[in-house]
C-alpha cells in the first residue's frame, strides 16, 4: 500500500513530466518558448484540479493569473520584492482571489456557477482598467524586473539568460507537478473526484462539499497567480490582456484539449497550443481557428482530450500487438 | 433637462437592441435548455452582413432583410450538424463548444473582413434629426426604438397567440411531453434555435450604424445579453425586456459619467442578482 502512493507520486507521470521538461529546452528553438510553455502549462495544471478533478468550469483563472501577475510586479517596482517573496506575494493573491471568487461562485452550481466565475471575470478586468495608476491601464505594467534567485543571502543565480529562468522554472514546475499530484492521490483529491462525479451523495456521505471545493479554489488559486507572476517576469511587462476574459478562456481551451482529469494532459495541452500559436501566428494569423475545431472534435468525440487520445492509441498498439501474437501462436499450434 | 431626455432615449434604444438579443438567447435556453455561448458570434455576423449588403448596394432595408435570415439559416444549419449533438450532455459542455463555435466564427470574421472595425452609413430616409419643439433627436435612433418595439410586439404575439409559440411554450414546460403528444420536437427545435440567433443578427443590423461593426465586439455582446438573461430571468420574455431596458439604462445614463463603472455595475448585479434573486427578478422559481 505504502509503495503503491510512492509510486504514484514519483513514479510514471512525473517521470514522464521531468523528461518534459528537460527535453523540451533542447528541441525548442528557444528557452523562452519552453519557458512560456511551461507557465501554461503550470496555469492549465491549476484549471484541471477545478475543472477536471472538482467538475467545476472557472471562467476565472484569468483573475488569478492577472491578479498574481499585478501584485507581484507591484512590490518588484515599488518595494523591490526578491524573487522568491515576489512570487509568494503572487501565490498568497491569487490564493486570496479564489477564496474570494469561490466563496461567492460555489453558492451556485451548474451555470449560474459558470455565470457567477464569469461576472467576476469581467469586474476584475474593469477594476484593472480603472486602476490605471498601478496597473498602466490599457499600456499594461511596464519594465518589470527579473530578480536574482538567492538563498539565505546567497545569489544562487541571476537568471538574466533566458536558459537560467528556464532553469528555475522547470524546477518550480516539477516541485508544483508533484504537489499537485500529492493533492490528488489524497483522500481530499478522492473526495474531489467523488464532488465532481456526485455532489448530492458526496455531500450525502457526510462530505462538506463547499469546503472542499473551496479549497480547491484556493489552491489552484495560488498555483494560477504563480503562474501569471512567472509571466510577468518573462516578458518584463504585465499586459492588461492577463486579467481579461481571453486569458480565462485560453486557459480552459488549453485543460481541455489537453485532457481534463490528467496532469499530464494539461503539459501536452498548454505545450501544442503555445507551440501551434508561436510557429502558426505568423504564417497564419488567424490560426485560431483550428482552437476552436479542437475545442469542439474534444468535447463531442474525445473527452480525455489530447492525452486520452494517446492512452486510447497505446491501448490499441498494445492489443493490436496481443492479437499479432496470438495469431502468431494459433499458426504455431496449427 | 434635454440632456438628460435625450440619454434615457439612447438607453431606451440600446435596451431595445439588448432585448432582441437577450430575447433570443433566453427562449433558446428556455425550450432547447441549451447554452448558446455563440450567440454574440452570430449578432457579429448579422452586423457584419448588414456592412457588406449597405456597401455593395447602398441599401439598408434590403440589408435589415436579408441579413437575420441568413444568420437564421446559418444558425439553423449550425444547429443540425453541431448542436443537437450536445443535447443529451450537461449544460459545462455546451458552454465549451458554443466557445469553439464563436471563437471559430470571430476569427473567420477577421479573415473576411479584417481586423479593423468598420463603419456603416444611416440609411438616407433616417438621416438627419426629428425635431419637437425645442428637443432634437436622431431619426435613426428613433427608428431602432420604434422597429424593435414592433418586432418585439410582434414576437410577442407568436410566441403567445400561435400554435408555434405555443408549441415553444409548451416544449419549455416539458419537452418529452410535448414530442410525446406528436409533436416532431427536433424540428421545433430548429425552427425555434434559427428563430433565436436570427433575432441577435437583427439586433446586429440595427445596431451597425449606430455602434459600428468591429471583431471582438461578439464577446462584450454575450457578456450583456447573459447579464440581461440572468437579471430577467432565465427563459422569461418579459424579463428579457425589462433587464434589456435597465441594462439600457444604466449604460447609457453612466457613459458620461463613468463607462468603467457601468460595466461594473451591470456585471455586479448580474453577480448580486445569481446570488440573492438565482431565478432572477422575473423569472418562476
Amino acid at each position: 500500500m505504502m509503495k503503491q502512493k510512492k509510486s504514484s507520486l514519483f513514479g510514471g507521470v512525473t517521470l514522464a513530466a521531468l523528461a518534459t521538461v528537460i527535453v523540451m529546452p533542447m528541441l525548442l528553438p528557444s528557452a523562452t518558448l519552453a519557458t512560456e510553455i511551461l507557465i501554461f502549462a503550470m496555469a492549465a495544471l491549476a484549471c484541471n484540479l477545478l475543472l477536471g478533478y472538482t467538475g467545476l468550469l472557472s471562467f476565472g483563472q484569468g483573475i488569478f493569473f492577472g491578479g498574481g501577475a499585478y501584485v507581484a510586479s507591484i512590490c518588484m517596482i515599488n518595494w523591490n520584492f526578491g524573487l522568491l517573496s515576489a512570487l509568494l506575494t503572487a501565490m498568497l493573491t491569487g490564493a486570496l482571489l479564489a477564496g474570494l471568487v469561490g466563496a461567492l461562485s460555489i453558492r451556485r452550481t451548474g451555470i449560474y456557477f459558470v455565470m457567477l466565475t464569469l461576472s467576476f471575470s469581467q469586474m476584475a478586468y474593469f477594476i484593472a482598467y480603472s486602476l490605471s495608476d498601478w496597473t498602466g491601464g490599457d499600456n499594461g505594467l511596464l519594465d518589470i524586473p527579473r530578480p536574482a534567485l538567492t538563498l539565505l543571502g546567497f545569489e544562487i543565480s541571476d537568471l538574466v539568460s533566458s536558459q537560467a529562468f528556464y532553469a528555475f522554472v522547470g524546477t518550480l514546475f516539477m516541485v508544483i507537478f508533484v504537489f499537485a499530484r500529492r493533492v490528488i492521490h489524497s483522500p481530499f483529491g478522492t473526495t474531489l473526484v467523488a464532488i465532481r462525479e456526485n455532489e448530492n451523495r458526496a455531500s450525502a456521505v457526510g462530505f462538506s462539499t463547499n469546503h472542499f471545493k473551496l479549497l480547491a479554489f484556493v489552491i489552484s488559486g495560488g498555483i494560477t497567480g504563480i503562474a501569471g507572476a512567472l509571466y510577468a517576469m518573462l516578458l518584463n511587462f504585465a499586459p492588461l490582456s492577463n486579467i481579461e476574459l481571453q486569458m480565462s478562456e485560453s486557459i480552459l481551451i488549453m485543460t481541455i484539449i489537453g485532457g481534463t482529469g490528467s496532469l499530464f494532459g494539461s503539459i501536452l495541452g498548454a505545450g501544442s497550443i503555445v507551440l501551434l500559436g508561436d510557429v502558426l501566428s505568423a504564417v497564419w494569423p488567424r490560426w485560431m481557428i483550428l482552437l476552436g475545431v479542437a475545442l469542439i472534435a474534444v468535447v463531442l468525440f474525445m473527452p480525455s482530450g489530447l492525452w486520452g487520445g494517446v492512452g486510447s492509441v497505446a491501448d490499441r498498439w498494445r492489443e493490436y500487438r496481443r492479437r499479432k501474437a496470438s495469431a502468431i501462436k494459433s499458426q504455431e499450434v496449427n | 433637462m434635454s440632456l438628460y431626455l435625450f440619454q434615457i432615449l439612447n438607453g431606451i434604444g440600446l435596451g431595445m437592441i439588448y432585448f432582441l438579443i437577450s430575447v433570443g438567447l433566453t427562449i433558446i435556453f428556455g425550450l432547447l435548455n441549451f447554452v448558446n455561448f455563440a450567440h454574440g458570434a452570430f449578432y457579429l455576423i448579422g452586423s457584419y452582413l448588414c456592412f457588406t449588403i449597405v456597401s455593395l448596394t447602398g441599401n439598408f432595408w434590403l440589408a435589415l432583410a436579408l441579413a437575420p435570415i441568413t444568420v437564421a439559416i446559418l444558425a439553423f444549419f449550425t444547429e443540425r450538424t453541431l448542436i443537437k449533438r450536445a443535447y443529451h450532455l450537461p449544460h459545462t459542455y455546451h458552454i465549451l463548444i458554443t466557445l469553439g463555435i464563436a471563437l471559430i466564427i470571430q476569427e473567420l470574421t477577421i479573415s473576411v473582413w479584417g481586423p479593423i472595425g468598420k463603419s456603416v452609413s444611416v440609411p438616407d430616409a433616417l438621416q438627419g434629426v426629428f425635431q419637437m419643439g425645442h428637443f432634437y433627436y436622431p431619426k435613426y435612433r428613433l427608428f431602432v426604438i420604434l422597429f424593435s418595439a414592433v418586432i418585439a410586439f410582434a414576437l410577442w404575439l407568436l410566441l403567445e397567440r400561435t400554435r408555434f409559440g405555443a408549441l415553444v411554450r409548451a416544449g419549455s414546460e416539458d419537452a418529452e411531453t410535448v414530442s410525446l403528444l406528436g409533436t416532431h420536437i427536433h424540428k421545433l427545435f430548429s425552427l425555434t434555435f434559427a428563430l433565436g440567433v436570427g433575432l441577435a443578427g437583427l439586433a446586429g443590423v440595427l445596431a451597425a450604424p449606430i455602434r459600428g461593426v468591429h471583431p471582438f465586439v461578439g464577446v462584450e455582446v454575450l457578456g450583456i445579453a447573459f447579464v440581461v438573461v440572468v437579471i430577467g430571468g432565465m427563459g422569461s420574455f418579459s424579463g428579457a425586456l425589462i433587464g434589456g431596458l435597465i441594462v439600457g439604462l444604466v449604460q447609457s445614463l453612466m457613459t458620461t459619467i463613468w463607462p468603467q463603472g457601468s460595466s461594473l455595475m451591470i456585471y455586479g448585479a448580474m453577480a448580486f442578482v445569481i446570488l440573492l434573486r438565482p431565478y432572477g427578478l422575473f423569472g418562476r422559481a
